[in-house]
């Protein structure tokens, strides 16, 4: 198992050298070694962009518009925060009773510990959970932000419209901010290259819907990138393909048992939950969050007449908890569930995220009646005391989907002991 | 040749020792945690099998269940104590339909199905509110045991109100509650309350019945009427319900040799 890696401020010295058992399954070096230096290669690209002038925009959700960064020729990169250890110097300014995900990356604010958050021009982010909001005020403070309004409700044509128009703010404030404009053309060019690297990484996924695949969750976890559309990670995915296209099967697959995640991303440094499941015989085929598929299910179409309005649709579209009703996401559980055919879902919570919490009845509910498949609930943090009884869950989970308490009945001769 | 089923949990360590073909009880037994779950665990073997008169030769498969089951190496497979509490409770009620088992650090609901099945489950957040350890901080707080935290409870008319849901902020509270002159038996009858709404939150509303609670807590006088009344239904304290996920994981490790008997 590869060790957590985050935001360190000197990404080049914090990592040690490639752990050789690393990989299984496939074989390195190769694109499975480009991604497991991911921060570094990040690192390094946005260090470069800004020599040559290119403005680093960070973003802090899913909904965050990349094409249209990436259409001013700005950089686009993550800053959610995966890591326990800025967690204490977040909550003396947050409270302790706060999603773990909204501490980490507050964290690295107060301890000027991500580089990347250091060399932001500009944060984009949207008022998705409240807990954020809130969070990016104290941001605001000392750096340059900006708040994208997402309305909630998911299928109404006045809220579609304060989105797009909330777009169009954005794109005059990129255009004033940067002096570039986003014309037409170079919205398609963003549009092309943000599908292109989506298309890619659902063929990755795809290789989990083999019966015995070639890669396991962890690793698919791992091909991924920070900041999006890197010419050289578009490549490394191409190459990923070509590599997994010929790779053997896992030896195991068979005796894993599939697994459908579901909840919170899991940002980079916070893959525990994940490597607890695939540590005590799961397979986690597919991961249906922020940091898995859901963000690239769909693309921007690329024939709209006005690729603003087309962008602004596949944001609004994004099944997050904290639209109301959320009823696509339980749509696009059961597409997955049929094209990646799970024997349970696993449905995680990072502790005080409300909506994600709450929504979860949604969620066992319909495991429970529609998928006809079990679903475990788990709520955590980022700490790893509780490893032992999400441990005894997840293999308690497997135990029953393998019917290892299905016994014949106890029966007539049923005797007391004792 | 016997089964033995080891349940190393998190305040005792009980053993069950099964025949395999009869599936009779040859011998139970129990005791007090320490920190060598394995050395804990060969001691009682060895002290059951001696009281018994049972030879060694004739221990053939081993199940360690509980939170230290992967420390016991006597055992040849290790199963969780969710699906050996429910092959144990199905022996001794196969009628249930939901299990409570409230033990030393956790509680857990299990909800199975019309074959006995585990349908789901849900374990307690981390958290010592409505456990085991909840109610020993409070016994401890009253200067009682916990049969006589109990016994008190039972006997209380008006249980204080307890609306604390965090083991330390209780205590505070209870302290609070007794310098307002709050007897201990309310204070014992309360405190039970709490952690019976608590466990009731888990099983949800509407638990499938018959309900039976199963782990130490269950001992505990006045527990069971207060998991009803949260319930709102009856709730059948299994026989023996320290041992029944000791005798689940005896009753699987028999399996491991032959099916078991219709």
């Amino acid at each position: 198992m590869r060790p957590c890696r985050g935001n360190e401020k000197r990404p080049a010295e914090s990592v040690g050298p490639a752990e050789p058992g690393a990989v299984t399954g496939v074989c390195s070096p190769g694109p499975l070694e480009w991604f497991s230096h991911m921060i570094e290669n990040c690192y390094e690209y946005a260090v470069a962009a800004k020599a040559q002038g290119r403005p680093v925009v960070g973003i802090m959700c899913e909904y965050a518009p990349r094409e249209l960064l990436l259409a001013a020729g700005a950089v686009p990169v993550c800053l959610c925060g995966g890591h326990a250890q800025t967690i204490p110097a977040a909550e003396t300014d947050l409270p302790a009773n706060l999603c773990p995900l909204i501490k980490s990356t507050y964290g690295y604010h107060v301890l000027r510990q991500n580089p990347f958050l250091e060399m932001a021009d500009l944060i984009v982010a949207e008022t998705t959970c409240d807990g954020k909001k809130k969070m990016l005020e104290l941001l605001a403070r000392s750096r340059p932000t900006c708040v994208l309004e997402l309305p909630h409700k998911s299928d109404d044509a006045a809220a579609f419209a304060h989105w797009l128009s909330e777009l169009r703010r954005f794109q005059a404030l990129i255009e004033e901010r940067f002096r570039v404009r986003l014309t037409p053309k170079k919205l398609r060019t963003a549009i092309a290259l943000m599908n292109r690297e989506r298309a890619l990484r659902r063929r990755l996924a795809a290789f989990l819907q083999a019966d015995a695949p070639p890669l396991t969750g962890r690793q698919l976890l791992d091909l991924k990138s920070s900041i999006s559309g890197i010419p050289a990670d578009l490549e490394q995915y191409q190459a990923a393909i070509d590599l997994l296209q010929t790779s053997p099967p896992l030896p195991d697959a068979a005796r894993r048992v599939r697994v459908l995640m579901t909840g919170v991303p899991l940002v980079h440094g916070a893959e525990r939950v994940l490597e607890i499941i695939e540590d005590h015989g799961g397979l986690v085929v597919c991961l249906e969050t922020c940091t898995g598929l859901k963000p690239i299910l769909e693309d921007v179409d690329p024939h709209a007449p006005d690729p603003l309005h087309a962008i602004a649709e596949k944001y609004f579209r994004l099944p997050c908890s904290v639209r109301t009703p959320n009823r696509r996401r339980l749509d696009s559980l059961r597409n997955l569930a049929q094209a990646y055919r799970p024997q349970c879902v696993i449905d995680l919570t990072w502790q005080a995220c409300l909506t994600y919490a709450v929504e979860s009845f949604q969620v066992r509910e319909f495991c429970r009646e529609v998928l006809l498949l079990p679903c475990l609930a788990l709520e955590t943090d980022y700490s790893p005391s509780d490893s032992a009884r999400l441990a005894l869950q997840v293999q308690a989970l497997f135990e029953t989907v393998r019917g290892q308490a299905d016994a014949p009945p106890a029966g007539s001769s049923s005797k007391g002991h004792a | 040749m016997i089964a033995a089923g080891i349940d190393a949990g998190s305040r005792t360590l009980k053993i069950v020792l099964l025949q395999t073909e009869t599936l009779r009880v040859q011998a139970a037994g129990r005791v007090d945690q320490g920190i060598a779950q394995n050395a804990l665990a060969a001691d009682l073997l060895t002290r059951l099998l001696e009281e018994n008169h049972v030879s060694r030769a004739e221990i053939g498969p081993v199940v360690a269940t509980g939170y230290g089951r992967n420390l016991i190496s006597i055992a040849a497979d290790r199963l969780t104590e969710i699906t050996c509490q429910a092959v144990g409770v199905r022996r001794v009620a196969p009628q249930a339909r939901t299990i409570i088992d409230v033990g030393g650090q956790d509680s857990k609901c299990l909800r199975l199905n019309a074959a006995g099945a585990v349908a789901d489950f849900a374990l307690n957040d981390r958290c010592a509110a409505g456990t085991g350890r909840f109610l020993e901080m409070a016994a401890q707080r009253l200067n009682l045991d916990l049969q006589s935290f109990g016994g008190h409870a039972s006997a209380s008319t008006a249980p204080a109100a307890i609306n604390s849901m965090c083991a330390v902020f209780a205590e505070t509270e209870m302290v609070s509650l007794l310098a307002e002159g709050i007897l201990p038996a309310d204070l014992a009858a309360g405190i039970e309350r709490a952690i019976a709404l608590r466990i009731a939150a888990l099983a949800g509303v509407g638990a499938a019945g018959p309900v039976v609670f199963t782990g130490g807590v269950a001992l505990v006088p006045g527990m069971s009427q207060a998991l009803a009344a949260a319930l709102g239904q009856p709730v059948l304290v299994a026989p023996d319900p320290q041992m029944t996920c000791a005798l689940g994981a005896a009753l699987l490790a028999v399996r491991q040799c032959r099916p078991l008997p219709h």
